[in-house]
């Protein structure tokens, strides 16, 4: 495997993009970054410019005016570039897939690399769902 | 009823058509649609209520609009609720009053069909605006069949 | 001649390898990514975290060697941008190194030539910004336009104490001679306060948190590199770095003495530890104070501190 994409696993910077969720996996995003976890010791960081993104945390069940922008920004993120989908909407819509709204989940729109299901994931489920993000990067058993 | 509030009482409890002391602090008063702008009036500037939210439901019989005013100091919520008609749906828009009532009017006209008079511009906030004319998500005769699609996804062929 | 074409050749091979390893390119770089480690690594300590390993710099680079480049449409200025502020950090660099390494060398003027060789940073920036075609890179470019604008002032007289107190000598070299001989110029109230002032200065240079309203990550998504990626962001990121460790041995240079490379260890031990203070102390100010707003922070450069170098240049005049 490259060296930069192995430097890539070691040093994620992170783009948080809320595609209409209820913020309750937003808020233990954030979670993730203060000391308790501290994701920063793995070289992860939030960044602001989907430009400097590396992994996309996808959050919310997509409604139909995210769902333009939620391809937009994909698009917009230099590659390599890994989508994580984060809770049970972003996976797969749970008990919104049928709503008039809805038009996710985010595997319909954009590929994603984890899924880590949960209302909300605890940050240990995010963690390890990184964990094992990292490893299938690297090619090792997760 | 806490002492500021026995103003309101005095002006417009003979002209209510309902009127509730649900519990210390809750007040639900069900006025004419004509009197909303008056009755509004007065518990924003006079009483020094705050405007909270609105909110509206289609009671299959006709569609019910819900005004939740808070007057801060006592702790009291006092509710308006105004009765339309199911088939043409109008009342008079608080934006006259109050800047604050112009977003969530947009969401009830365009979830509900309600149309409310006076309103400098009442366009999609929650829906997209290609969304279909008429179609009003939250009433009870909507049939989610009739929607067209949503944006389309990324197909057989993957993206990377 | 020949004789004279040697020579000339030799000077002029020691210049580049200078430029390109040491004190130049390659040192500031390698000190410039030890320095942005520690200055994580204290900042996730004063939050009571545990914060990167020491290697996350070289990773990072790395990294965005890897990604792909997006640019906007007239790609030159936008990708050239950033080497600008690269080299000018970088000659300052070499330039304090080379004062540093022959300080009895006769370079009249070399402390102009690295304050205006600092200004290559900001306006590369301001450039690429405004190349980026994106309006919240425009906005990063006005507020650090303003910023320059805000701390040149006090820089200059901050240059000035310095210069006064060397004698009103101009040369880098000539400064550290003359601390190493009559006493460090912070130990007298002009140095003090001057050396405050550069403290000051230093911080909003580096763009560091209370003065880093034209990158403002939550406010403006990125401001000035917003439109950045790959390569060039990683060229930005390692002027950042760089700059990191060239302005903390600017001010050492000019206001703590330096490093003396004639006490031996004890002198060089000396001096990586000025630097190191400094930059601690830019990190301890990150992480304690709020982001001001541009207009606060041009009231800030242009009254207390303004005033602040004024009184220092005159105290420094009339010799105290």
């Amino acid at each position: 495997m490259g060296i930069t994409l192995n430097a890539l696993t070691r040093s994620l910077s992170v783009f948080h993009l809320a595609a209409s969720p209820c913020n309750n996996c937003d808020i233990e995003i954030l979670d993730c970054l203060t000391p308790k976890y501290d994701l920063e010791r793995f070289g992860i960081q939030l960044i602001g410019s989907i430009r400097h993104a590396d992994a996309l945390l996808v959050t919310g069940s997509v409604n139909r005016k995210a769902a333009e922008r939620l391809k937009l920004l994909y698009e917009q993120a230099p590659k390599p570039c890994v989508v994580i989908a984060i809770g049970g909407c972003a996976c797969s819509g749970i008990m919104f897939r049928d709503n008039y709204n809805f038009a996710g989940p985010v595997d319909r729109l954009v590929p994603v690399d984890i899924y880590i299901p949960g209302c909300p994931p605890k940050p240990e489920a995010m963690i390890a769902g990184v964990a094992k993000l990292i490893a299938k990067v690297r090619g090792e058993k997760a | 009823m806490s002492m500021p509030l026995t103003g309101f009482a005095d002006r417009f409890k003979t002209r209510a058509l309902a009127w509730e002391e649900k519990r210390a602090r809750r007040l639900y008063v069900e006025i004419r649609p004509s009197d909303l702008l008056e009755t509004a009036n007065y518990l924003y500037k006079d009483c020094g209520c705050r405007f909270v939210i609105a909110t509206a439901t289609d009671i299959v019989t006709a569609i019910t609009v819900l005004y939740h005013f808070a007057h801060d100091a006592s702790g009291v919520m006092v509710n308006i609720r105004v009765t339309l008609d199911r088939d043409k749906p109008a009342v008079e828009s608080l934006t006259q009053l109050f800047v604050g009532a112009e977003w969530i009017e947009r969401e009830m006209w365009e979830l509900l069909g309600i149309t409310f008079i006076h309103h400098p511009g009442l366009k999609h906030l929650l829906l997209p605006d290609d969304w279909p004319n008429g179609v009003h998500p939250l009433r009870q005769d909507f049939r989610q069949d009739e929607l067209p699609p949503p944006c389309p996804g990324r197909g057989a062929e993957e993206n990377r | 001649m020949a004789g004279a074409a040697q020579t000339a050749a030799v000077s002029g091979m020691r210049l580049a390898l200078e430029l390109i390893l040491f004190p130049g390119f390659a040192f500031c770089a390698l000190a410039g990514m030890v320095l942005s480690w520690l200055d994580r690594k204290v900042t996730a300590r004063v939050q009571w975290r545990v914060g990167p390993p020491l290697l996350q710099p070289v990773y990072d680079l790395v990294k965005l060697l890897g990604k792909e480049t997006i640019v906007p449409r007239d790609a030159f200025v936008f990708l050239a941008a950033p080497l600008i502020g690269l080299a000018g950090v970088t000659l300052v660099g070499l330039l304090v190194g080379q004062a540093t390494l022959r300080p009895d060398l006769q370079t009249w003027g070399d402390l102009i030539a690295v304050a205006y060789l600092l200004t290559m940073l900001p306006l590369g920036t301001i450039i690429g910004a405004a190349a980026s075609r994106n309006p919240l890179a425009s906005l990063g470019a006005s507020r650090e336009m303003k910023l320059v604008l805000a701390y040149e002032l006090p820089f200059i007289l901050a240059l000035a104490v310095a210069v006064i107190k060397a004698d009103y000598a101009l040369s880098l070299g000539e400064i550290l001679k003359v601390q190493w001989r009559d006493g460090i110029a912070a130990s007298s109230l002009s140095g003090t306060l001057a050396l405050l002032i550069a403290v000051l200065v230093t911080q909003a240079k580096l763009g560091l948190v209370p003065f880093d309203m034209a990158e403002a990550e939550t406010e403006i998504m990125g401001g000035t590199t917003i439109e950045y990626s790959g390569a060039p962001l990683a060229v930005i990121k390692l002027t950042k770095m760089m700059l990191l460790f060239v302005m903390p041995a600017l001010v050492a240079t000019l206001f703590l003495g330096g490093l003396r490379l004639d006490a031996g260890a004890y002198g060089v031990g000396m001096g990586a530890l000025k630097v190191l203070a400094l930059a601690v102390v830019a990190t301890l100010i990150r992480n304690t104070n709020p982001r001001v707003r541009i207009d606060q922070a041009l009231r800030f450069f242009w009254g207390p501190v303004a005033v602040l170098g004024f009184v220092a240049v005159v105290c420094a005049t009339l010799g105290y």
